[in-house]
């Protein structure tokens, strides 16, 4: 069963991002770049089911410049069997990465489309869900829990204040969620071995998928700083203030 | 000439940082600011989850079961493992195996079999007895324990003070004098066990090291079998003199980590801090101060990884091991002073871990041969003869 896990290489979550002073997006020069964590959960989730003998091979895909090989390097020493870069310098968005990803689906045919729900740096949470439309696969969203057998995928969801179980057919796409599991750290075995492992490098072109963007970022702000606080005279000037301006209380 | 870290290296470098980010800092927000081991069940998780890593026992030669990484790749995540409060002495607090004593590497089959692998296996700790009141940077003339032959066995008298983690050893090795002619050609190494009678720990002897601390021993009478001779008999000073030198790396490594550390929280808090209307980064004192810890740490960076990477080509390194042991922990000092002055009345507390980097630091240029005796091996090789 081949299982194939789309990842995206995000400014690492330790980093304090800043705006570039124009307000055109985020400033990435000499930043810490990292898998983003829920792709990582969904890397990690792959390599249990093939330490469980339901998968049999790994593929992890990027979309993105020639540095996201970085992160590919990393799936493949944390258990990928092997990569696809998707080499392009274009502004990637969720429909056309999900377009590339459809073409990757056709070429492999993989059972299983791990996606992470969304990406720490755009937080569309869309490309799995438009991905799932565009291959006309059933899926399983912000899953906490998979399990796979006889054909189907059984998905526990993390949904508004509660649990949903869901019965899929295989093939299927299912989205990570934050308890799905916890990554392991790659060993050092798997590290050395990462490097002989295949990552093949095609371009959109190659897959005839027009990539070019369906939206255009106006400007980026920075949330708004903390107001500096006063100091009340009195128990009932707090409680007014509580009631009347903060209005947290009834 | 290449000064980039190759792919493998960054990947397991930053598995190591994410490690110590993730798994150390939480655990150590915690603990008393002196502690130097965790809980045992923490301990015994995070060791766990270093040997899947195939990290467990960094600092044993792979030739004993030690993970087969080179030289200059197990400084660079020395100076990781050495990025937290503890991490001058107890870098991650252990949970990535203990090194052991270089010595015993070159112990005989039956001492390896008997005090080696269970130290390696973590289920045996020894201590390293040279150092006496008499001096500990020129032993060959300082040493005054005495061991006399009798019999099938030596008897050992005499003391040593500054000695770590005796008091809560097995075994140790003790240098003594065999025969009193011969100076440095004298001196014997002997594998001693802490129960055997005759072996005193005096005392503790209070350092600025709080949570680790150093003894005084004594031996009055202490017998020990001939089989527990350490090498040869006369030629204690002869036993692994290139692994002490290899040593000196990872203790510099571990100054730097700590360097960068405190840099790092520097550089963080000179970015938020305000005085008098402005941020302490637009300080221009302050920025010097930060300038200067940067290039403390990437000149001890780059002397340490040379050392580091002409011990991996098999070359002489025992200059360039002197050159970044002194730089690195003269500089490790110079940083975490700077980092402290910057964060003001905060730098002093024991809510932040400058204070004990301070304190600790301090030791460093005394500790595995001073300064000045690094300077000394580094003229002996600039001068070579013409200085004897």
């Amino acid at each position: 069963m081949k299982v194939l896990v789309p990842v995206k290489r995000v400014v690492d979550a330790n980093v304090k991002v800043r705006v570039k002073p124009d307000n055109s997006g985020i400033d990435l020069t000499n930043v810490k770049m990292s898998v983003n964590p829920f792709c990582e959960i969904a890397i990690e989730e792959a390599v249990r089911l093939k330490e469980a003998g339901v998968a049999t091979e790994i593929i992890a895909v990027t979309v993105g410049a020639s540095n996201c090989a970085e992160q590919l390097r990393t799936c493949l020493a944390l258990g990928a069997d092997r990569a696809i870069l998707i080499e392009t310098d274009g502004d990637t968005q969720p429909l056309g990465v999900a377009k590339l990803l459809k073409a990757v689906y056709d070429n492999e045919q993989p059972d299983i489309v791990l996606f992470g729900k969304q990406s720490i740096d755009g937080d569309n949470s869309q490309t799995g869900p438009m991905f799932a439309a565009l291959a006309g696969l059933s899926q399983g969203t912000f899953a906490s829990k998979l399990s796979v057998a006889d054909g189907k995928a059984t998905v526990i969801r993390e949904v508004d204040g509660g649990l949903q179980t869901v019965s899929l057919s295989l093939p299927v796409v299912v989205t990570t969620d934050l308890r799905l599991n916890e990554p392991r750290y790659a060993s050092l075995p798997n590290i050395m071995k990462a490097k002989k492992k295949t990552m093949d490098i095609i371009t959109p072109e190659s897959l005839g998928v027009d990539v070019s963007p369906t939206f255009e970022v106006l400007s980026v702000e920075p949330p708004p700083g903390r107001q500096a606080g006063i100091k009340v005279q009195s128990v009932e000037e707090l409680v007014d203030k509580l009631r009347n301006e903060a209005k947290v209380i009834p | 000439m290449d000064l980039q870290l190759s792919e493998e290296q960054e990947l397991i470098v930053g598995m190591v940082r994410r490690f110590v980010r993730d798994e150390i800092l939480p655990l150590e927000l915690d603990l008393d600011p002196d502690a130097d081991q965790l809980a045992p069940a923490d301990s015994q998780r995070l060791i766990a989850k270093t040997k899947e890593m195939g990290l467990y026992g960094l600092g044993i030669p792979p030739e004993f079961g030690g993970p087969d990484v080179d030289l200059v790749t197990r400084t660079l995540l020395a100076i990781e493992m050495a990025q937290h409060r503890a991490g001058l002495y107890a870098p991650c607090y252990g949970v990535f195996g203990g090194a052991g004593l270089a010595q015993l590497f070159e112990a005989d089959d039956a001492q390896k079999e008997k005090y080696l692998y269970p130290t390696l296996r973590g289920e045996m700790r020894g201590f390293f007895g040279l150092t006496e009141s008499s001096g500990g940077s020129d032993p060959a003339r300082a040493i005054q324990t005495k061991a006399v032959r009798d019999g099938d066995d030596w008897i050992i008298n005499g003391s040593k003070i500054f000695i770590s983690g005796a008091d809560r050893a097995d075994y140790g090795l003790v240098f003594a004098r065999t025969d009193p002619e011969k100076g440095r050609n004298g001196i014997t190494c002997f594998i001693v066990e802490t129960s055997w009678p005759g072996f005193h720990v005096r005392r503790v002897v209070h350092t600025l090291r709080s949570a680790h601390y150093a003894t005084e021993l004594q031996f009055e009478d202490l017998r020990v079998p001939h089989a527990n001779v350490l090498g040869e008999v006369n030629k204690g000073f002869a036993i692994a003199n290139d692994r002490l030198s290899r040593q000196r790396i990872p203790y510099a490594a571990g100054c730097i980590g700590v360097a960068v550390k405190a840099n790092e929280l520097a550089l963080e808090y000179a970015g938020q801090r305000e005085t008098f209307g402005a941020l302490l980064s637009s300080r221009q004192s302050i920025q010097w101060m930060l300038v200067d810890n940067e290039i403390d740490i990437k000149t001890a960076t780059w002397l340490t990884l040379e050392a580091a990477a002409k011990a991996d080509r098999g070359e002489p390194f025992r200059k360039e091991a002197a050159m970044a042991k002194l730089v690195a922990s003269e500089a490790g000092g110079r940083v975490v002073d700077r980092s402290m002055q910057i964060f003001g009345g905060y730098g002093v507390t024991k809510d932040f871990p400058f204070e004990r980097w301070y304190r600790e630091m301090r030791i460093r240029r005394i500790g595995e041969g001073p300064s000045e005796v690094q300077r000394h091996v580094i003229a002996r090789d600039l001068l070579g003869a013409s200085l004897r």
